[in-house]
């Protein structure tokens, strides 16, 4: 059982720091051949690190994140009210982050999963709430890199994600 | 379990605390508040009438600020995609049909749909000039009986 535990706490907290790195870090994959869209608005300097993915992409991070897109994807949901949707985009991947980290390093691994557990449970809800307003917006789950839609994969990834999230915050020791 | 409690809130609170600090120190930290949405001004829009006579002169560019799939479902004759959700995809490829004194007409669909107001803005923000906005722009352009297109090409 403990080496189940181990793998779902990797899995789990990699798919948090990684949802929470491409937010912060306005992560963008590109074909190199053409050049990754800039994300960099004009009067900023171009300030992004670039790592080559295989031969022809490339994936860029900016070390400016754009936080006004993914403050417009959090409020395309109409969930939060209206004033503290930037609050929520400011905050939110800063704690997937601070939770990924210590799940995977095994430092108040239970708590993290409880924090976990319970984004899982608040992006749940977020989603079956756009589906079931008919919202056609974007998902908005691993920041601007991902331009997929809310829908039933986004549903589907999130109720696995929370079912291995509420093993691991029931199961783990302290 | 009291203990996991206390952690977890430790957790969040430090989650929150470096969002607000790394925020503060971004030169694209965004308000920590939500401004209120602001309705387009009345300046901004163009009535009906207007835009069809507009598009009639063939001078004035009709931007879809509307998602691609919902553009290729039927758009007025003639508009250029350039969905504001997906802006730094597709602008590359519509800056070279303007010049910053464009005349631009922007439009999304339905009464709350701010694809293009926010489209608007972002135009403005690029140096363009002369940007106003069709409000409920395809629905009102469509029910009136006036050229449309399907598919992804204008």
């Amino acid at each position: 059982m403990k080496i189940v535990n181990l793998v779902l706490r990797v899995i789990i907290g990699a798919v948090f720091i990684a949802s929470a790195v491409a937010k912060i870090g306005d992560v963008q994959i590109g074909d190199r051949s053409k050049g990754v869209a800039p994300t960099v608005q004009q009067g900023d300097a171009p300030k992004n690190w670039s790592v080559p993915i295989g031969r022809s992409h490339v994936m860029k991070f900016s070390r400016v994140p754009d936080m006004a897109t993914f403050a417009q994807d959090v409020a395309n949901y109409h969930v939060p009210p209206r004033a503290l949707g930037n609050l929520v985009a400011i905050t939110l991947p800063w704690v997937e982050l601070v939770a990924g980290v210590l799940l995977v390093v095994g430092v108040w691994k239970r708590a993290s999963a409880w924090v976990i557990t319970a984004l899982m449970v608040v992006f749940l809800a977020a989603i079956g709430w756009a589906l079931g307003h008919g919202y056609d917006i974007r998902c908005g789950c691993f920041g601007t890199v991902d331009a997929r839609r809310v829908g039933i994969t986004a549903l589907a990834e999130d109720t696995a994600l929370l079912a291995m999230a509420a093993w691991l915050a029931w199961r783990l020791e302290d | 379990m009291w203990r996991n409690v206390q952690r977890a809130l430790v957790i969040v609170l430090a989650g929150a605390v470096l969002g607000l600090a790394a925020n503060a120190v971004s030169p694209r930290r965004i308000p920590y508040l939500t401004p209120p949405k602001t309705p387009p001004q009345a300046r901004d829009t163009v009535t009906l009438k207007e835009a069809q006579d507009l598009w009639t002169s063939g001078k004035t560019f009709f931007l879809d600020a509307r998602a691609p799939a919902d553009y290729a479902a039927g758009h007025i004759a003639g508009a250029v995609n350039l969905p504001i959700e997906e802006f730094d995809d597709h602008y590359s490829q519509v800056a070279g049909m303007l010049t910053p004194d464009s005349p631009i007409v922007v439009y999304c669909d339905g009464l709350d749909c701010d694809l293009s107001h926010r489209l608007l803005i972002k135009l403005r923000e690029l140096g363009y000039h002369h940007v106003r906005l069709l409000a409920n722009g395809w629905t009102t352009w469509h029910t009136a009986g006036l050229p449309t297109h399907t598919g992804d090409q204008p």
